[in-house]
């Protein structure tokens, strides 16, 4: 712990950044996002089992953006998302201060992404063994039982939106919900609306999701929307050999093309 | 009973399947009454969005159609919408959706013929599915949401 | 509210002999916006015409949707009946009830009712159109020609005979390509140098055409009727305008053993050199790598012969700013390395030479003065064995395509060869012989019925050199794969013609799109043979594939002429119907986040990166731009973009939606 508050306190000290975000202790010993612009405020930072909030999503808020140069405590779906934000040209090399929590316990430098492209390319990205199982499951299902699962599931959302701004990779400024000409996606939070908007923010997420898992964390309705963008990572590995987030100059999968791409169903 | 009428609506590239229906049209080849055509510039332009809103608007079926691999007007389009389908039924049928009701093809501007096929093909086997009544469920449900008003 | 008028054709009776078109009008004219519907029996007619523009101004309308044909056949007829009516143009669209419709149901209600629903589309989609004005680019009347061969030239003196500036850039020292360095040309054997130096000098002395040569393309940007192309002048080590070109210095520099890329190393050269005594210009250049000076630090006799004190070598590159309007790619082809037929000891054994080699013997102005020598001993051979698809058809070597060039060389070398060496005897391995075109295949018969060349139809499996002759080891399947030995002085491969090395860099760096081979890319194989998928830039001869003179000079004639038309006018026209990004008031200037995931599924490099910048000259945002000069229409991005930042004219996200809506809720 004081490794790290040395090093944000020195940090801060030296101009190499302005604001760096970490964890602190929240309400009844709960773990919140911090961002100490000051040595006070860097003293409050935590690091424990408990802190596994991608934090790279704030790197995007303009809240965030106003404070000035950004460092990040950084686990590796917070790499992973930076390396996908870089991609699409929203954070440049250098921009960023990584300061990467290890599994041990102690932090590593990543001034460069080149330095984060080498860590992730030796790592495992996939998704987690619990999660994998619960595809399967809803895999193994028949199209009308995984229909009314999904039926139900959306039947509880009260599209409050805390996926979208839970997600790292939903920056933009005006997300399709919000465009009403046309009205995409109904406001109201009825059951074809919200099927409207999952599907939607899963199309919008394919090929670009890291795989953290905010979404589902953030989601107050314990909605496994995860397993929405979860469950198109393998199809876009397999089919096109991409993986988001592991190089900060890789092109979109869909946004790319090879003559020979395979599919089964056009005739 | 009357018999089940699918409504099916069909999104075409304007340079090969659009002019392949004009040509099915001009051999006075016979298809059925229940498809209609939304012409796009190109395959590539065809959101995924569009099809959403077709199923949500009472479509039994979808067709999407364009220029063969190598043959798009604009090169590349459809070698990109390829790619979104690919993804897109993906998700579809992950989320219980029928992708049976959504047929892709590749009509030429040539193969007059082969877009009656895939008309009356689709035609038929969506009446063998019956009308998409998971959809037509959850639009009941919201009949009376404000979503109407603000269109008018 | 709007005033749509509906306008139904009954095409005599090709609609309405199923269509109530009648009930059509009468229904869809009850559709709230529409303010005038009726039917009429010809509407593309004169009259036809004549009611819709009446129409038009007598119920001021501003939408119009004539449900006839297909948009395909009369959009444009109508669109220009609208537009003379005063009515924009793009505020008409048609409904397809003739060929989706009246052809392909038969005669009942519901066919009836699909012509409703198709009008009832239009009607909702108009209601959303846009006017539209056509999109205004102005034209730099000045074309860039790439490469000096004959492709080149033809285009460029077309171009340029035009009354139009030409810039050519030639990467070698002198004009002239692959074409100066035949002997004779089939089909008629008339001298290369004799029909191509004329043209060359015409190019350097033509008022209209500016040469820079020893020069590459550096870097190509804007877009059609208004490219900016940086070109890179490599430093010839002399002030060309103080060279007089006396050829003083190329007799006198040290360096004399270089082999000669132009004699395709049959003979050398020094490091101060021109290409070949025709070249144009005729002003030689210093080869840095192979020049004493350059390497050791001192020699500079160069120099110290000038008469007139020409020589530079501290001279730099130097890189020059064109602006041009159109580019036409002619950088024409290569043949295959050595190392590529190691079976055939080509590069192994001195004797077994390709084909561009052996026109080098057989010029007057080669190695040889024209005599038919072995390059190992100076004998004069008397077997020559021409290897014709030697790498081209061959899958196995990568190359499936037919080089097209070689049956016809072949058969010219053969009867060359016989010409100057009345005792010898042409062999020539061959797999079909192709001769399509114009006293092709007479000339191949002249080869093998007076020249007496032995065709066999075979591949040669090994050749190998035993007491100093080559021994060619084939069959010949005609005869049931005999096996066949011939103890040959000289072997001749008609190498496979292959892209040009840098082609692809090339392509890259001018923005076109090219074939698995690294041939450049048409737009359409059989329509659009001379344009390339991005506008104002075309194709001449054999950068695009193997193609042999008469073909060359076709196709840049061809791409003159492109260029011509698109230079006839000051400004060019193009439909509106293109991508554009969505622009706000500041602070958030635009939907867009410029995440620029649109860029790449662009065909067309349309996409621009736009900076917002603030007062004080920072930028605080990054934004797409679509290029109206550039975009085709095809509406790729607008699919991608997940913020809806970037719609289509004519396709727009209220449109297509619409029409979804009007559809399928009647």
């Amino acid at each position: 712990m004081s490794e790290l508050i040395n090093k944000v306190t020195q940090l801060l000290n030296d101009k190499t950044i302005d604001v760096f975000i970490g964890y602190e202790k929240g309400s009844a010993d709960r773990i919140r996002a911090a961002f100490a612009r000051t040595a006070e405020q860097a003293a409050k930072l935590v690091y424990t089992a408990s802190c596994t909030q991608n934090l790279a999503g704030y790197l995007m808020k303009h809240e965030v953006k106003k404070l000035g140069k950004p460092g990040l405590l950084a686990n590796v779906a917070a790499l992973r998302s930076i390396m996908q934000l870089a991609s699409e040209f929203q954070v440049k090399d250098g921009e960023v201060y990584v300061l990467f929590a290890n599994a041990d316990g102690s932090f590593t430098e990543f001034t460069s992404f080149a330095s984060i492209e080498a860590y992730l390319g030796t790592t495992d990205v996939g998704i987690k063994s619990d999660e994998q199982e619960m595809i399967a499951r809803l895999e193994a299902m028949s199209v009308q039982e995984r229909w009314l699962f999904w039926n139900k599931e959306f039947d509880k959302c009260i599209k409050c939106y805390a996926c979208r701004a839970a997600c790292p990779m939903c920056y933009c400024h005006r997300c399709t919900t919000d465009v009403n000409q046309p009205q995409w996606i109904p406001v109201a939070s009825h059951e074809r609306g919200n099927l409207d908007y999952h599907l939607m923010r899963a199309m919008h997420l394919a090929g670009r999701c890291v795989n953290c898992g905010e979404c589902a964390n953030a989601c107050p309705m314990d909605i496994p929307l995860n397993l929405l963008t979860y469950q198109l990572i393998d199809p876009i590995k397999n089919t096109f050999g991409a993986t988001a987030g592991m190089k900060a100059d890789a092109v979109y999968a869909l946004s790319t093309y090879k003559p020979d791409d395979k599919e089964n169903f056009i005739i | 009973m009357q018999e089940f009428e699918p409504k099916i609506v069909a999104f075409v590239c304007n340079w090969c399947t659009y002019a392949g229906a004009d040509l099915t049209g001009t051999s006075r080849i016979k298809y059925s009454a229940n498809v209609k055509i939304i012409r796009f510039p190109c395959t590539g332009r065809i959101d995924f969005m569009i099809l959403m809103k077709a199923f949500e608007n009472g479509a039994d079926g979808i067709i999407v159609s364009g220029c063969h691999p190598n043959d798009c007007h604009y090169s590349t389009g459809n070698f990109h919408a390829r790619r979104r389908w690919i993804v897109f039924r993906n998700l579809l049928n992950f989320t219980g959706i029928e992708t049976e009701r959504i047929q892709f093809s590749w009509v030429s501007a040539a193969e007059g013929f082969k877009w009656a096929d895939v008309v009356n093909n689709t035609v038929k086997k969506i009446k063998e599915m019956g009308p998409n009544e998971n959809y037509k469920k959850i639009a009941v449900s919201t009949l009376f949401n404000e979503e109407e008003i603000i269109n008018e | 509210m709007s005033r749509i008028g509906v306008f139904v054709c009954h095409c005599g009776e090709n609609i309405s002999a199923t269509v109530n078109c009648e009930k059509v009008a009468k229904i869809t004219g009850e559709l709230k916006g529409v303010e005038f519907a009726t039917d009429y029996k010809y509407m593309c007619s004169d009259p036809g015409q004549t009611l819709l523009k009446e129409a038009i101004k007598e119920h001021k309308l501003d939408g119009v949707v004539v449900a006839a044909c297909s948009p395909r056949m009369h959009e444009p007829t109508f669109r220009k009946a609208c537009a003379e009516a005063g009515l924009n143009p793009f505020l008409c669209e048609m409904s397809n009830i003739r060929e989706h419709c009246s052809w392909v149901h038969p005669k009942d209600d519901l066919t009836t009712e699909k012509a409703q629903d198709l009008v009832r589309v239009m009607v909702e989609k108009v209601k959303k159109n846009k006017a539209l004005n056509s999109i205004k680019v102005p034209v730099t009347k000045t074309a860039l020609v790439v490469g000096g061969g004959i492709a080149g030239i033809q285009a460029a003196l077309d171009i340029a005979n035009c009354g139009h500036k030409v810039v050519m850039v030639e990467r070698q020292p002198s004009i002239g390509g692959h074409m100066s360095q035949l002997s004779e040309t089939f089909p008629t054997l008339d001298c290369s140098q004799c029909i191509l130096t004329p043209r060359m000098v015409e190019v350097a002395q033509h008022p209209n055409i500016t040469l820079y040569t020893y020069a590459e393309v550096e870097s190509v940007d804007g877009f059609i009727g208004n490219f900016t192309v940086k070109i890179r002048k490599k430093s010839k080590s002399l002030d060309e305008h103080i060279c007089t070109g006396c050829g003083l210095c190329t007799t006198k520099c040290p360096q004399k053993k270089i082999p000669n890329e132009f004699e395709r190393g049959l003979g050398f050269r020094p490091a101060i050199y021109v290409p070949f005594p025709q070249a144009v210009p005729n002003k030689p250049v210093i080869d840095r790598e192979n020049c004493t000076y350059y390497i050791k630090g001192k020699c500079k006799v160069c120099e110290i012969v000038c008469p007139v004190k020409a020589i530079r070598f501290d001279q730099e590159d130097e890189i020059i700013e064109v602006p041009v309007g159109a580019i036409v790619m002619a950088t024409g082809f290569d043949v295959l390395k050595p190392d590529f037929f190691p079976e055939y000891g080509y590069g192994k054994y001195k004797d077994v030479i390709d084909g561009l080699a052996f026109e080098r013997l057989a010029s007057a102005s080669g190695p040889t003065q024209g005599e038919i020598r072995r390059p190992s001993d100076g004998q004069v051979p008397k077997k020559i064995v021409f290897v014709a698809c030697a790498g081209s058809r061959d899958p196995a070597k990568g190359i499936e395509y037919c080089s097209k060039i070689c049956c016809m060389y072949t058969a010219k070398h053969a009867m060359l060869y016989k010409h100057k060496v009345h005792d010898g005897t042409p062999y020539v391995f061959y797999m079909d012989i192709r001769a399509g075109g114009k006293n092709y295949e007479e000339f191949v018969r002249r080869a093998i019925v007076e020249d007496e060349t032995h065709y066999i139809r075979g591949r040669i499996s090994t050749i190998y050199e035993k007491n100093g002759k080559l021994i060619v080891k084939g069959a010949d399947t005609l005869m049931g794969a005999m096996p066949i030995e011939i103890e040959a002085d000289m072997v001749v491969l008609a190498t496979a013609g292959v892209a040009n090395h840098g082609a692809e860099e090339l392509a890259q760096t001018v923005h076109i799109s090219y074939d698995p081979y690294k041939f450049f890319a048409e737009a359409h194989p059989k329509l659009k043979p001379v344009e390339t998928n991005t506008a104002g830039i075309f194709l001449a001869g054999a950068c695009q594939a193997p193609k042999d003179i008469p073909e060359s000079v076709a196709a840049a004639s061809g791409a003159a002429v492109k260029v011509a038309s698109l230079f006839s006018k000051s400004e060019l026209t193009r439909d509106p119907l293109v991508a554009v990004v969505n622009r706000q008031p500041a602070p958030v200037y635009s939907q867009c986040v410029g995440c620029f995931l649109c860029q790449s599924v662009c065909p067309y490099q349309a996409i621009e990166r736009e900076e917002i910048k603030n007062r004080n000259g920072e930028v605080i945002k990054t934004l797409a731009r679509v290029n109206e000069g550039l975009c085709q229409g095809c509406g790729t991005c607008v699919a991608l973009c997940r913020t809806k930042a970037i719609d289509i004219h004519g396709y727009s996200n209220q449109q297509v939606y619409t029409e979804v809506m009007a559809l399928l809720n009647d």
